[in-house]
C-alpha cells in the first residue's frame, strides 16, 4: 500500500532521531527524548559545527542528498522536523 | 604578536621607505631596534612568547630566554617585510617545494580535493604562492579580521587571485561550505595550531599536554579527502622551503573507536610541529601560552 505524505514523514523523522543518537553518540538521549522542533544546534539538543558534519554524512549516505544543495539552507539544520522535510522533498533513495 | 596594534602608519611608512631605498637589508636593518624596544618595554608581546620559548629551550637561563624571544620577533619581522616585497616583487624568492608531486598526483587521481593543514610558521602567505601551480582554488579558513593582514598580499577575493575565504563565522562555522568546495575538487586551508576552545583534543607536546583543533581530520573522514601538512621555512635571504610531504588519510574504522583514531591524526600532526620547532625554532611565531592550564 501507497504510504501518505505524513506517514512518510514520520518514518523520517524517527530514521533521522536513531541516526543521530548512533551516529553522533548522543549518550543517555531516546528518540522519544527528541522533541521535532527541538532547535539542533545552541540551546536544545547542543549540536555543533562538528556534528553537522555527521549530519551531512548522515544524509548524504542514508538519503542520497548533496553538500552542494545544502549551502546556505540554514533553515534546514533548525530541527527534526525541518530535517525531516527537507528529506522527504529532496530524497533520491529510500532510506 | 599582533602587527595591527603594534604597527601604525608611520612605522609601516618607514618599513616600506628602507625597503624601497635600501631593499631588504634596509628594512631588516630596522627590524633590530624595533624588536629591541619590544623586547624591552612590550611586556605582552614578550610573556606571549615567552611560553614557548620555556618548553622548546627549558635549560636556558632568564638571559638567553630574552634573547631567543628577540630572535622570535625578528624572524617574524622579516617573514612580514618578505611577504610584502613579495607582493610586489614576486619573483624575488626561491621557493623549493618538498613533494609537491605527490599533492598534485594525489589532486589528479581524485575528483576531491583537500585540507592543508598548516601553523603559524615560516611564511605560510608566501608558500600559498608555491601551489599555484596546483590550479586549484585555495579556500582559507579564517575569520574577518584575520583577513585584512593576509588580503593584499594574496589576492584574495580578486577576481583574478585564486584564493578566497571561508570564514568560521558563518553558519556552522563553516563546515558545510568546507565540504561543498572539497566535493568540488578544491583546496580548503586550516590553521592546526590555533584552538578556540572547542573542538579540540589534548595531545602531547614538547613535554606537556596542550589542546590543538580536531576539526580538519574530522572533516577529512567525513568527506573522505587527505590532509596534507604544509610547513614553510626561511632556510637563507632569498629562499623558502615549502614542505607537504606530510599526508594523511584520516578515517576511523568505528563510531566506537571515532574519538581515539581522530586524536592520533592530531598527534601525530603534534609530533610533525615538535620536528618542526626542532629544525626551526625560530620560525614558529606562537604568540600564545598553548600550555596554559595544562602543565601539571
Amino acid at each position: 500500500m501507497q504510504k501518505n505524505n505524513g506517514q512518510e514523514l514520520a518514518e523520517i523523522k524517527k530514521t533521522l532521531k536513531n541516526l543521530l543518537i548512533k551516529d553522533l553518540s548522543l549518550e543517555d538521549i531516546t528518540p522519544d527524548d527528541i522533541r521535532d522542533d527541538d532547535a539542533l544546534f545552541g540551546e536544545g539538543l547542543g549540536l555543533d559545527s562538528l556534528d553537522a558534519v555527521e549530519i551531512v554524512v548522515i544524509l548524504q549516505r542514508n538519503f542520497g542528498l548533496e553538500v552542494k544543495d545544502l549551502e546556505n539552507r540554514k533553515d534546514v539544520f533548525y530541527s527534526i522536523d525541518t530535517l525531516a522535510k527537507y528529506v522527504l522533498e529532496n530524497k533520491k533513495n529510500g532510506s | 604578536m599582533d602587527v595591527k596594534k603594534r604597527g601604525n602608519r608611520l612605522g609601516f611608512w618607514f618599513f616600506r621607505t628602507s625597503l624601497k631605498l635600501f631593499g631588504l637589508s634596509g628594512a631588516y636593518g630596522l627590524l633590530y631596534p624595533v624588536c629591541l624596544y619590544y623586547l624591552v618595554f612590550d611586556r605582552p608581546a614578550v610573556s606571549s612568547c615567552m611560553a614557548y620559548i620555556k618548553m622548546r629551550f627549558k635549560t636556558y637561563n632568564f638571559f638567553q630566554r630574552s634573547f631567543a624571544v628577540y630572535k622570535l620577533l625578528i624572524n617574524q619581522g622579516k617573514g612580514l617585510i618578505d611577504r610584502y616585497y613579495s607582493f610586489y616583487k614576486p619573483d624575488q624568492f626561491d621557493m623549493e617545494l618538498k613533494g609537491y608531486g605527490k599533492v598534485k598526483n594525489l589532486l589528479a587521481d581524485s575528483h576531491k580535493g583537500m585540507i592543508l593543514l598548516t601553523a603559524h610558521v615560516g611564511n605560510w602567505q608566501i608558500s600559498m604562492r608555491g601551489l599555484e601551480g596546483l590550479k586549484k582554488t585555495v579556500y582559507l579558513l579564517m575569520s574577518p579580521e584575520e583577513n585584512a593582514a593576509v588580503k593584499n598580499t594574496l589576492n584574495i577575493d580578486n577576481e583574478k587571485g585564486k584564493v578566497k575565504i571561508i570564514s568560521p563565522d558563518m553558519f556552522l562555522g563553516g563546515v558545510i561550505e568546507i565540504m561543498k568546495v572539497i566535493n568540488e575538487g578544491n583546496i580548503v586551508s586550516i590553521m592546526g595550531d590555533r584552538s578556540y576552545g572547542h573542538n579540540t583534543v589534548e595531545v602531547s607536546f614538547l613535554g606537556n599536554n596542550i589542546s590543538l583543533p580536531n576539526s580538519a581530520f574530522i572533516i577529512a573522514a567525513a568527506v573522505k579527502c587527505p590532509v596534507v601538512v604544509l610547513l614553510s621555512a626561511r632556510v637563507s635571504r632569498k629562499k623558502y622551503i615549502v614542505d607537504v610531504t606530510n599526508i594523511m588519510e584520516p578515517r576511523y574504522t568505528s563510531r566506537a573507536k571515532k574519538q581515539d583514531e581522530i586524536k592520533a591524526y592530531v598527534q601525530k600532526f603534534a609530533r610533525i610541529l615538535e620536528d618542526y620547532a626542532d629544525r626551526y625554532p625560530f620560525q614558529w611565531f606562537v604568540f600564545r601560552d598553548l600550555w596554559e592550564s595544562k602543565v601539571q
